[in-house]
């Protein structure tokens, strides 16, 4: 095993009288495509704010980048390309592909320093990567959600990252721009050999394609290879009678259709 | 009309003008992208409750104004930062609560005092040359803080939290950003007045979003209409013998609903929908 690049070790995250996730030991090591699954509220979206660094742990430790967390300075959080979950876009707001792909260079290139005509190849090749250069004078508001996130994910490529961390981002696009979206992470990992975080809801369209599951509720679950974690008896521990799984092994999961 | 040019205190009305057109609408940009409307318009509000307090202690009338514009946008920064409160409540109570404190000390004056009100209605006809150099000075201080950070600036405007995970110092930049804008809403009180300073500030650049899809542009154009409009309200304002503030501002508005109409940003929409 490689040397992990994020470890959690006993970590608790939350805030006083609150606890979001609890005793967390985990480790992954560099290049790794884990896929983090759970129900709502289960602390998915925390594990990836303690990972950015913006969250400390009440107690026990998260070293990241061989950083503590809580110490993570810009530097580091450069090296850590984030999708966050899909908000509304103003589709009025004013920028092009190239210039929101562009800020994706600004917290690596630190303050008072203007992009150079290298940071705009590296924003071009980022946006080539996803498919989307030919688009890069379009205002960003008229794209498809599909191709908005694909350009979401050239920006934090843009920061040449070595940990990807995706916060659903399949969720709210429709059925083909997801699988195109899915299909493009797995060959971003296998080209660029990043480290990726996934956190999804759509436990049947990622199984195939990580290498290792991590299912949260509050606590760690499990964490292993898809086949050992999508057992029933214990997935039904974390969803309990919302989750149906048909005779093709369909994971059904009842509270899914909340989140759109 | 040239012959205007020859006085001085035309001079320095349309060089104060120019100048509040430009540093108000460059920062519009910004307070339009960040959604921060609301909070600039408390602000210009609190710092003319400073300038009324100055005035009842003898001190120069920008000192106390920048003193309560900052504490205000700080404590607006500090409460949708914290989202203890709604963001429009909060605002809401300072706002009238500085107007309350502003009318409190125009009431224990004892006399009459045109001067103040010039700082409420905008008088840019009457601006000093060392009013003017104050306004240059900040404008300086103000323009060249946003050419050095544009790029942090935009970031946070367009996502603040996307920004502070991609290694971007985001609060500090948005703390930065509140206070460009508290020192904007004082260099403007003299020429455009505590009242129709917010719209100096929102109207340029919200009639510069009507008309373009990148941010850069954006800026260019917002900060030529805000030239365009302070310079042209001031001529305007002396050729017709109308107050300067309104001027500037309904020339302003008449360009906005002229963009809205002619935005092609929405025809597009309307063409596509």
């Amino acid at each position: 095993m490689t040397h992990p690049i994020i470890r959690f070790d006993h970590a608790t995250f939350g805030f006083p009288g609150t606890v979001a996730l609890e005793d967390i030991s985990l480790s992954i090591p560099e290049s790794e495509f884990v896929g983090v699954i759970g129900p709502n509220g289960s602390g998915k979206t925390t594990l990836c704010r303690a990972v950015l660094g913006l969250m400390a742990p009440l107690s026990g430790t998260l070293r990241v980048l061989d950083c503590a967390c809580e110490e993570l300075r810009c530097h580091h959080r450069a090296l850590i390309g984030y999708l966050p979950q899909k908000g509304m876009l103003d589709r009025n707001f004013p920028v092009t592909v190239l210039e929101a792909v562009m800020m994706g260079r600004y917290g690596a290139l630190g303050l008072f320093r203007r992009p150079s005509g290298k940071d705009r190849d590296i924003a071009r090749q980022a946006l080539t990567q996803v498919g989307m250069d030919h688009h890069r004078d379009s205002a960003l508001g008229a794209l498809s959600g599909g191709q908005q996130q694909r350009v979401f994910i050239a920006r934090a490529l843009a920061q040449q990252p070595r940990i990807l961390l995706l916060d659903e981002p399949t969720t709210g696009l429709d059925l083909t721009a997801q699988h195109s979206v899915v299909e493009l992470i797995q060959q971003l990992h296998q080209e660029l050999k990043l480290t990726i975080l996934m956190i999804t809801h759509d436990i049947n369209m990622i199984r195939a394609r990580v290498d290792r599951l991590v299912l949260l509720k509050t606590k760690l679950f499990a964490a292993g290879p898809p086949q050992d974690v999508l057992k029933p008896e214990i997935l039904s521990q974390v969803y309990g009678k919302e989750l149906v799984i048909t005779d093709k092994d369909f994971i059904i999961v009842e509270d899914y259709h909340h989140h759109h | 009309m040239l012959e205007l040019l020859a006085y001085d205190f035309m001079q320095r009305s349309l060089l104060a003008a120019a100048l509040v057109g430009s540093v108000c609408s460059v920062i519009g940009v910004f307070v339009v992208l960040r959604g921060l409307a609301f909070a600039g318009a408390g602000t210009a509000h609190a710092a003319f409750a400073g300038v009324t307090l100055a005035y009842l202690l003898g001190l120069p009338p920008l000192s106390l104004a920048i003193v309560f514009g900052l504490a205000t946008v700080w404590i607006t920064g500090w409460v949708e930062e914290k989202g203890r409160m709604k963001l429009d409540v909060s605002i809401g109570i300072l706002y009238t609560a500085t107007m309350a404190l502003a009318i409190l000390f125009l009431g224990l004056m004892k006399t009459y005092n045109p001067e103040v009100y010039g700082y409420l209605f905008g008088s840019v006809l009457s601006v000093t040359t060392e009013e003017l150099l104050t306004i240059g000075g900040l404008s300086v201080v103000v323009l060249g803080t946003i050419l050095l950070l544009s790029k942090e600036l935009y970031f946070i405007a367009f996502d603040q939290e996307m920004a502070a995970a991609s290694g971007v110092p985001a609060r500090q930049i948005f703390y930065l950003l509140l206070t460009l804008v508290a020192l904007t809403v004082v260099i403007s009180l003299k020429t455009v007045g505590a009242i129709l300073v917010f719209a100096m500030i929102l109207i340029p650049a919200s009639t510069a979003y009507q008309l373009t899809h990148s941010l850069t542009q954006m800026t260019l154009y917002s900060m030529l209409i805000g030239i365009f409009c302070s310079v042209t309200g001031v001529l305007l304002s002396y050729a017709f013998d109308l107050p300067s503030g309104p001027s500037i501002v309904l020339l302003a508005t008449s360009l906005f609903f002229l963009a809205v109409c002619c935005s092609p940003k929405r025809l597009h929409r309307i063409q596509t929908e």
